[in-house]
């Protein structure tokens, strides 16, 4: 199964979007559970698209790409703004950085999805779900891993 | 989201219905400041309707509970069904929050 959308950057779209996307995995045999943490982690991506990628300008648009295999659903988030430098993000769970009211997105969702990568200069977010845990672990990458 | 609100002498239990996320988040917020400006300083939430947090949920919290410190008040939350604990746990934010299983065990603690 294949997914793509394309929407302006506002909050107000994303409802709508995130609706049909699970709907989308209705088919797809993941728990409730897992269906929650997923989309956490599709409103978490597509909030920072819109919010930090986009910086709200509703000319730029944040595109969502979904592909469902028999062994994993693979999301990919992309926006058109300038990019972060995704290897200095700060980990939100240290002291310091506890009572800091924002930088948990993307925290959440490296710890609710198998594998999180980043591309095009931190434009684009990609984050798999495994639909079956062996056979992700078949997969040896150097990519953020749970 | 449906907010209640209810004084129990020199408390005010807060119990929330539904999902506290990027949208409805302001209201929440907007709820929590006018108890705060009113002077009551020991909040109650009650979770037991709330089925979804997300990051803009935890920092609204974040955002309350340094306001109510700030004015000498005190914050507990209560009754978490275990997958809204779960973000709690896994941001580590339990170390910041007096979480409680029940609304009892909250006002006991008081």
């Amino acid at each position: 199964m294949q997914f793509f959308e394309k929407i302006p950057s506002k909050i107000d779209n994303m409802p709508k979007l995130i609706a049909t996307l699970l709907k989308k995995l209705e088919v797809v045999s993941f728990k409730e559970d897992e269906i929650l943490d997923i989309r956490l982690c599709l409103e978490e991506a597509i909030i920072n698209a819109i919010k930090h990628g986009n910086r709200m300008n509703p000319d730029l648009f944040v595109e969502v790409q979904m592909n469902v295999s028999d062994q994993e659903l693979c999301i990919q988030i992309r926006n058109e703004g300038e990019g972060f430098d995704f290897k200095e993000l700060p980990n939100p769970t240290i002291d310091k950085n506890l009572t800091k009211p924002s930088g948990r997105g993307v925290f959440l969702i490296k710890k609710l999805m198998d594998e999180v990568e980043f591309f095009d200069k931190g434009r684009g977010i990609k984050m798999v779900k495994f639909l079956n845990k062996e056979a992700g672990n078949e997969h040896k990458t150097g990519k953020t891993r749970r | 989201m449906n907010i209640k609100q209810e004084k129990q002498d020199d408390k005010i239990i807060f119990t929330l219905d539904g999902e506290i996320n990027i949208s409805t988040s302001p209201q929440l917020r907007k709820a929590f400041n006018a108890t705060i400006e009113d002077g009551l300083k020991k909040v109650l939430v009650d979770f037991s309707g709330v089925s979804y947090i997300d990051s803009s949920g935890l920092a609204t919290f974040i955002e309350i509970l340094q306001r109510l410190k700030k004015a000498g008040g005190r914050l507990h939350l209560s009754n978490m069904n275990e997958k809204v604990k779960n973000v709690f746990e896994i941001t580590k934010l339990i170390k910041l929050f007096n979480i409680y299983d029940n609304n009892q065990e909250a006002i006991t603690n008081f």
